[in-house]
This record gives C-alpha cells, structure tokens and sequence, in this order.
C-alpha cells in the first residue's frame, strides 16, 4: 500500500531522514515513534508530497509521489503538526472549503461533511469561527480536514498534542475506528498512545530507522531480565535451591506481605527465560509458588532503551542494571 | 482552481479589506473624476484616469500583502500544497479573485462617463480605452504584489516591500532621466543592478556557487559587450527605465490609443509575475 524506499532528506549538512526505509499494509496503523526532532513530521511531509525528498522514492498504490503528485496526493488526507485551519472561516465554511478542495463531488459534498463533523464530534461548533475554538476543537476539525473526500490513506503528526485526557481516549477511538476503512499512518512522541492504537510500530532516530515490531512483540523481545516471584516456604531453603539455577545472575529478598511466604526478585541475562527452571527447582523441593510475574520492560522503557543505545546492536549486552537506570532519571525529561 | 477563487473571493468580505479597499478606491476616484471632469467641465475621463493611476501603488499593498504570505504564516500553505491541486491552480485563482475585486470596481467606474453625457458629448473611445488600460495595469500591480507576498511569510514585510517596489515603478523614470545618460554611467549602473540580482537569488537559493557564477558571467559579459561596443550603453539605463516602468506605457492609454503592444507588454507582465509566483510556491518543495 504505502512503500518508502531509502528516503533521504538533507538540510544543507544537517541529516533530518537517513535512508529511512519502511512499508505498510491496507488497513494497518504504523506508529511512527521517535524523540522530538527524529525526524517524524519531515517523513510524513515528504509522504504527502509537501516537501521533496533528497534521495529515495515514496509509492502509493503503486504511484510515485514525485511523480504523479496530483494523484497521490487525492489518496492522502494530511492533519501536519500544526493544523491548517483558516481562523477567519467557519467550521462549516472550512470544510465545505476543503471538500471542494479535495475534489468531492457536489451531490456528495453536504452529506459528506455532515457525516464528518458528526464522526469527529465537532457538530455543535459547526458556525463557530475557528479562532473562537479551543485547542481539542481545533485539532478535531484539523482531523476532520483530514478524514474529507474519505482518502485510502490517513496520515496524522502528532494528533493528541494538546488535548485532555479524555478527548486523548476520544481521539484514540476515532483513530480506531478510521481504520476499519483507512490505511493510517500516526506519530508521536508518546510510546503508550501509539502502542494502544497502533498494529505496527516504527521507532525512528535521528532520521533512521531503529525497529519496527508489533506492540506485543516489541515487549516480549525486551524482557527486562526480571521476575517477580512469591513462595510459601522457608527463606534459606528457597534461596540456597534457587541458587543452583545457571542462569539466575542475582538474587533479591524483598519484604513479604503474607506470614510464612517468601517474596524474591530474581534477575537474569535478558534473552534468557528462567520460568520453567524455577517451576522445576520449586517443586524438587515441595515448595508452592503462590505468584510468579516476568516483568516486562514497558514500551517506554523500550524506545527509550533503543534510541539511546543507537539500536540493535547493545541488545545481546549483558543486562546489568546499570544503563537502565541512568535511562530511568533522564525520562523524567522527556 | 475554482475552490481557491471561492475561498479567496470570500475572505475578502468576511474581513474588512474588501471594503476598505473597494470603499477607498472608488472615494479616490470620484474624488478625482470630480477635480478633473466636473468642476473643471472637461469632458476627456482620461485625464481622470491618467491622474489617478498612482492609486495601485498606494492600495494594491492593501489587497496583495496577505494574500500568500499568511498561508504561509498559519501554516495552510499545508493543506493547499498537499491536496490535489497545482502550484499553477493556487496562483491563478488568488490572482483571478483580486483581479475579480478590481474589475468589479472598474466596472462601477466605467459608469462615470456615463454621468458626463446629461452635460454634453463625451469622446467614449478615448475615455473607455484608458479604462481598460487602467484595469490591465491594475492586474500588472496584483500580479507583481502576489509575487511579493509569496516570498515571505509575514505579511507586514510583504506590504512594505511591495510598497516599496511598486513606488519605485513610479518614480524609477524621473530618477532615470536625472541620471547622465553617458555610457560609463549606464554600465556601472547597470553591473550594480546585476550584482543586486545575484544579492537576491543567493538568498532565495543559498547556494553560494549559483549565485557567484551567475555574478561573475554576468559582469563579465556587461564588460565584454562595453569594452567591444561602448555605444550600445548610450542612453541605455533611460531605455530600459522606460521599459520597466510600468506607468510610462500606461501614457498610451490615457492617450485614447488602444496600443495591440501595450495590451500584449501588460497581459505578458501579469504573466511573468504569476510564472514567478508559481515558481516561489514550487522552489519551498526542494529548499
């Protein structure tokens, strides 16, 4: 459906995309994730034909953006980082204004934007001037815009910036249920926004591609080397017999909220699983496990671990704990 | 195209310089058809138009200013550049739009002739010829003023350099004939201007090769062509002031001579200006 191939676009000696290239699938949601500046908003500009691209090819349905702008760019609907809302026009007036623009067909075109403002909840503003809405209105009619003349592809920068929580969950669930007809393509900076709406996700750095996995897997693959485990039992009996697993790295007691249990966090090498080792050690020596939970790197985690760590590369390291919490204090930033 | 003229039309009365420049314009007007046809009982409208024509310099700003720029400025440009229409549609339905508020005003002149007849006999070639004249001259200044506005995106700057431009359309004749008419003066004149140019496309380009060779080839040929043929500078700098000048062909027209060429130097003016624009529009896809 959307293909980009080796996309590079240079700013003087300044590198914004580095042969970035990437596919998605009709009807999927790509997530385009990556920290301010990763050169997010200038993909997506170059996708929509707004801005030219140094190197690379962009192909929609098969058609070249460089080539037949005219064309793909009917398939595209586009909400930029700022939306481009007329402040002096009406709500009714801007969309009737970009159905035509779009090219929709007259008989269409009232029921259309009726449909439209009633799907992205903006009917009761409809003879509001646009510079009298608010930030959440103004970005549901930037998306509104965008949804106009129903395009194959959908392609949002940014589009929860801004909103509250609730219009954020709003917003979430009309991105949904866009794509049970759209191809849609959305970026944040956001990890828990993109992995709740989002089939794929592409994390992006400094211009290049870093992975790109479904949600799932993306926390699956970056376990973080720690399980959480509760017994009923003796402390030094379950410790020494625990110790005897190869693969266990250290070992903690952590206080223990039940009498006569024990609570233990257990660490290992990442690209290990230890679960069924230490069900075997367990039961050897008659000794119930009441809980067991590998804790899993959240998604945050995740993106924050792989832009730092320039990718794949510093996967196989051996996990100690080190790196992760100098990440920890610098999220705070983020 | 259509949407764009629509939409461009629209704004204008939906904010007030519409009115502000129709209302102005047409109280200008009259009052100069009042100083020249009425109180002084001439019947020749032409020398109403003649003397007014400095009107464009002073309005158009007015109208152009804003009309590129603050796309630019709130980030429509966005919208307009990513839908399925042309840099060419873009161009040419906000120039149809002005030129539509133009010919609308034009056409309410065009009733002034009209007036005089219930005193007399009113020579209508000559006063109607100087009307088209005036309404092309008017599109020459839009188009000039579109260009303008497009290469910047506040629309403050945008009306004061077009501002300055358009005065110097009117004056640039009178400063031209003070000037000595020998021949060095026409070349270092003429090697200022070029190097001006070259200032111009390595900001729009910043493309700092581009713009020195374009330089350097165009020094070198003015030189070439005063050192083989000094003759050729005689007087040039009048000449080519002339040319530029868009309110000298405009003499023509008060005249009551309906010049095929001074149609064509107009129509092809407006044509240059809205091909820059295109171009302006075109060349923020590759900056």
């Amino acid at each position: 459906m959307i293909e980009v191939k080796n996309l590079v676009k240079r700013y003087g000696d300044h590198v914004a995309v580095d042969d970035l290239s990437f596919a998605v699938e009709k009807g999927q949601i790509l997530g385009f994730l990556g920290p301010n500046g990763a050169g997010k908003s200038t993909t997506m500009n170059i996708i929509t034909g707004y801005i030219s691209a140094t190197d690379g090819t962009v192909t929609i349905n098969g058609l070249d953006i460089f080539e037949e702008p005219e064309e793909v760019k009917r398939m595209i609907g586009y909400l930029p980082e700022f939306p481009p809302l007329y402040p002096e026009m009406t709500v009714t007036e801007y969309l009737n204004f970009v159905a035509d623009l779009k090219k929709v067909e007259k008989k269409k075109k009232a029921k259309m934007v009726k449909e439209i403002m009633e799907s992205t909840k903006v009917t009761e503003m409809q003879n509001r001037l646009i510079k009298h809405l608010s930030k959440g209105y103004k970005q549901r009619v930037g998306l509104a815009q965008a949804i106009m003349g129903y395009p194959e592809v959908i392609i949002l920068d940014e589009p929860t910036v801004g909103l509250d929580p609730k219009q954020i969950i709003e917003m979430r669930d009309l991105i949904r249920e866009l794509s049970k007809n759209h191809t849609v393509i959305l970026s944040s900076h956001i990890m828990q926004e993109v992995s709740a709406v989002c089939d794929t996700i592409l994390i992006i750095d400094k211009g290049r591609r870093v992975l790109q996995d479904t949600p799932e897997n993306l926390s699956v693959h970056f376990s973080s080397g720690s399980l959480k485990l509760v017994v009923r039992g003796d402390s030094n009996t379950v410790i020494r017999e625990l110790k005897k697993i190869d693969k266990l790295t250290r070992l903690e007691e952590t206080e223990s909220h039940e009498e006569g249990t024990v609570s233990l966090t257990l660490y290992f090498n990442e690209n290990d699983d230890i679960r069924e080792d230490v069900f075997y050690s367990m039961s050897a020596i008659k000794t119930p496990i009441l809980e067991m939970q590998a804790v899993r790197m959240s998604l945050e985690d995740i993106f924050i671990k792989v832009t730092q760590d320039e990718g794949l590369s510093d996967k196989n390291k051996n996990g100690d704990n080190t790196g992760k919490e100098e990440v920890l204090t610098d999220a705070g930033n983020l | 195209m259509l949407a764009i003229y629509k939409k461009e039309l629209r704004s204008y009365f939906t904010s007030m310089i519409g009115y502000v420049f129709m209302s102005l314009f047409l109280s200008i007007v009259s009052f100069y058809f009042y100083l020249h046809n009425l109180s002084q009982r001439v019947a020749n409208f032409e020398y109403t138009v003649s003397n007014v024509s400095f009107i464009f310099v002073l309005l158009v700003p007015l109208l152009t200013m804003r009309i590129i720029a603050e796309e630019n400025r709130q980030k429509t440009d966005q919208l307009l550049l990513t839908s399925p229409v042309t840099a060419t549609d873009i161009v040419l339905g906000k120039f149809f739009a002005v030129f539509s508020i133009l010919a609308m005003i034009i056409a309410v002149i065009s009733t002034y002739p009209l007036i005089m007849t219930r005193y007399g006999k009113v020579p209508f070639a000559s006063a109607y010829a100087s009307i088209i004249g005036f309404l092309l001259l008017g599109g020459a200044y839009l188009a000039m003023g579109l260009f303008l506005s497009s290469l910047t995106d506040s629309q403050v700057i945008a009306g004061v350099i077009t501002f300055i431009v358009f005065f110097l359309t009117l004056i640039l004749e009178v400063i031209a004939r003070r000037i000595s008419t020998s021949n060095k003066t026409a070349y270092i004149a003429f090697v200022i201007l070029w190097l001006v140019v070259c200032l111009v496309l390595w900001i729009m380009m910043r493309n700092l090769t581009v713009a020195f060779g374009t330089g350097i080839a165009g020094v070198v040929a003015l030189t070439g062509i005063y050192m083989a043929k000094p003759v050729l500078f005689d007087g040039a700098l009048i000449k080519v002031a002339s040319w530029l000048s868009a309110m000298t062909r405009f003499s023509n027209f008060y005249r009551g001579i309906l010049d095929l060429s001074d149609i064509i130097y107009y129509i092809s003016l407006i044509f240059v200006f809205l091909f820059l624009t295109i171009q302006a529009i075109k060349k923020k896809r590759w900056s």
